[in-house]
């Protein structure tokens, strides 16, 4: 950690060094999301897309953890801490796709409710399903 | 007592107690916040109708990340600066991050305020197909005139006269009947309600008394049923009486006292039964075989002759008439069953009458199909065949017109240009199969509002769109046209208006959590980031406004709860990375 008058005032220019690049990333996501000419992948939204804008998010993400959180020069017991709980968090996304293997919800693909009968009309006519 | 710690670090941890305290707190944040992120995933994978992709407007979400990076720097900049003992500088990089931390939350309501006024509707289609079309709007205004039917009223003379005018989402009914479940007793609002309504031009009145037999005087015996209910000490409430919140609660405490009494004697004769039958066969064959004997049949059936002159037996309803019939509006919420000539609402309070027209009033800002489509393909059908028989597309207005309908032929004219553009592309590029250029599903089935106002300035003209499409001239909304900074704005545009009728809403609700499970994870997320940012800003804020003293007589304590504070408010700004692409692009 920069504790030194000298050392803070380097590590304020690396801040706006960082800042800078924060931007950049931010301007950069919006830019392959909103410009036609620079989107990857097929027209569109996509999966694509969708990678390269986790990607971005997670550089900058990273920046902010190691040069404003000081994560870059810190104390072992702290990355266990955060170690843990980008753990338990990614455990929650895991469980996500444990959920499709139950039979219950995932199981039957019969609709109970059908969209097109030609015998039988709409009976939902006053809504409030 | 001095606190150990809180400058110096200890030995075996290496850091002073409040950055264990702030790490472990934000360790247990990232678990929380990666518990919502995958309900996001888990609702997006497995959602049941088309997920809601790109749907917010950019430049608000944009505007929020700059000020919350910015506010990242300069709070690290206020810990550098009491790191060098620049007390002055300190107090105005934080004033800067508390600022920011007030135009982020500014930002975030007036995006909140435009979810709340913009109105969705599912429309329901009688015929073959179900529909599905989605249109979203503004709501406009309405009132009843003389004879109590619905007319709409502009936004000028809502504003000059706004007496009595509601929002066009409104179930109108003429109602002659009341009938009141006693079972519920939780009436009071809606009796409120209805009397307000009613004013002192309608009378509301019992039909027939309401008679509970005395319980003394029954069990008392000597007096038959007909004796027992014309008993002065049965009457509850007279009938003609005028419909009143204590009447109610005279007669709903009346009948549950009484049907508490009939279920105390129902389990006296059932606790004999049982009592009998052990004896008749013994506690080891008193099971479900016993139960089912005809010898408990015939017990039970003795029982419920004997029973039956023992029993108040309530009414469980009552009934007032309204003369003359009094004109009702009802918030669609407020009423789960809808027929033409009898409405339930939520109480179980039946409401007998003439159900008026009810339609809902609607500027159509956006036209969604893809629920239809999605659909239609789901069981084999040709989804534009599908969407042909929409609402959306058959319906004409008062003037035999339906711009909606124009609306969606420029669409379709500026959907043939971009298809044709894209195989171009796909072509020069040499692309084959599923790798080539295809239009979304966005772009197929969703006029959205900008193109909306583009194909409007040209008239719902299908030929000018079609030649503005193709040489590049179609003006959409783009990212920084402030016009529709939080969405479309019927302040500056004026949409087509639309009278759908009731029979043709299947669901309606504002864009909050009720709309769809978008909106639900987005509220859900949004808000408590919104929580953090608040909290994170009181904490900077005290050391502020508060400070000082703790700056002069211990700086490198005020420096560390600095940084403590400053390390939560990284991690607001580091959720916010990763809420922006995921809400707002993809």
């Amino acid at each position: 950690m920069a504790d030194s008058v000298e050392e803070i005032k380097k590590a304020k220019k690396l801040y706006l060094v960082i800042f800078g690049a924060l931007l950049v990333g931010t301007v950069l996501t919006v830019a392959v999301a909103t410009i036609p000419a620079l989107d990857v992948g097929g027209h569109g939204f996509d999966g694509k897309d969708a990678v390269l804008g986790l990607i971005i998010a997670s550089v900058k993400a990273t920046l902010v953890m190691l040069i404003f959180m000081h994560l870059n020069h810190e104390k072992p017991l702290i990355y266990f801490f955060y170690g843990l709980g980008i753990v338990m968090a990614f455990f929650c996304m895991w469980l996500i796709g444990w959920s499709k293997s139950d039979p219950i919800q995932y199981g039957n693909s019969e609709k109970a409710d059908g969209f097109y009968n030609p015998e039988k009309p709409a009976s939902n006519v006053h809504g409030h399903d | 007592m001095e606190i150990p710690f809180i400058v110096n670090a200890r030995k075996d941890t290496g850091l002073f107690n409040s950055k264990v305290g702030i790490w472990l707190f934000l360790a247990s944040e990232v678990t929380l916040f990666g518990g919502l992120f995958s309900g996001y995933l888990f609702l997006r994978l497995y959602a049941d109708y088309p997920w809601p992709e790109r749907a917010l407007p950019v430049l608000p979400g944009l505007i929020n990340t700059f000020i919350l990076i910015g506010s990242s720097v300069t709070v690290v900049f206020a810990w550098a600066a009491l790191k060098m003992r620049e007390w002055r500088k300190f107090q105005i990089y934080m004033w800067i991050t508390l600022i920011c931390a007030v135009l982020f939350l500014g930002l975030k309501a007036v995006e909140y305020n435009a979810k709340f006024h913009h109105q969705g509707v599912r429309l329901s289609s009688e015929g073959s197909v179900q529909d599905f079309a989605y249109l979203e709007g503004h709501v406009h205004y309405a009132k009843l005139d003389e004879n109590g039917k619905m007319v709409e009223v502009s936004k000028e003379d809502k504003k000059a006269n706004p007496e009595g005018v509601f929002s066009a989402n409104k179930i109108i009914f003429k109602a002659s009947e009341l009938t009141f479940a006693l079972k519920r007793p939780a009436h009071e609002a809606y009796v409120k309600e209805i009397l307000a309504q009613a004013g002192d031009e309608h009378k509301i009145t019992l039909i027939g008394d309401y008679r509970v037999p005395n319980a003394e005087e029954l069990l008392a015996g000597g007096k038959n049923r007909a004796q027992l209910e014309s008993s002065e000490a049965a009457l509850v409430v007279a009938d003609g009486a005028k419909l009143s919140i204590d009447d109610l609660d005279d007669m709903e405490e009346a009948f549950l006292d009484a049907r508490a009494h009939d279920k105390s004697i129902r389990t006296e004769f059932l606790r004999a039964s049982w009592s009998w039958i052990r004896d008749e066969k013994g506690i080891e064959e008193i099971s479900n075989l016993v139960i089912t004997t005809d010898l408990w049949k015939e017990r039970m059936a003795e029982d419920s002759e004997k029973i039956k002159p023992l029993m108040l037996s309530a009414p469980g309803t009552v009934t007032y008439k309204i003369e003359p019939a009094l004109t009702l509006v009802w918030d669609p919420d407020d009423i789960p069953k809808l027929a033409k000539t009898e409405i339930k609402l939520r109480d179980d309070t039946v409401v007998k009458g003439e159900l008026q027209p009810s339609p809902m009033l609607l500027g159509v800002d956006a036209i969604d199909f893809r629920h239809t489509a999605m659909r239609a393909e789901e069981e084999g059908i040709d989804p534009l065949e599908a969407i042909k028989q929409s609402w959306v597309l058959t319906h004409k207005n008062s003037k035999g017109e339906n711009d909606l309908k124009k609306a969606w032929e420029c669409h379709q004219a500026w959907l043939a240009n971009l298809t044709k553009k894209l195989d171009e592309m796909s072509d020069k590029k040499g692309l084959e199969g599923e790798d080539r250029f295809v239009p979304t599903e966005n772009d197929k089935y969703r006029v959205n509002w900008d193109q909306m106002v583009a194909y409007q300035k040209l008239d719902f003209d299908v030929e000018a769109v079609a030649a503005a499409s193709a040489d590049g001239s179609l003006q959409r909304s783009g990212l920084f046209d402030l016009s529709g900074f939080a969405g479309a704005n019927h302040n500056n545009y004026k949409f087509p208006h639309v009278e759908i009728p009731r029979e043709n809403v299947g669901f309606t609700s504002t864009f909050t959590p009720k709309w769809n499970t978008y909106y639900a994870i987005y509220f859900t997320i949004t808000g408590l980031h919104g929580l953090h940012v608040i909290g994170g800003a009181l904490v900077l804020g005290y050391y502020l406004f508060f400070g000082r003293k703790m700056y002069d007589s211990n700086p490198e304590w005020l420096a560390n709860r600095v940084e403590v504070g400053g390390l939560f408010w990284h991690f607001v700004d580091l959720v916010w990375i990763f809420l922006f692409p995921i809400l707002y692009l993809m």
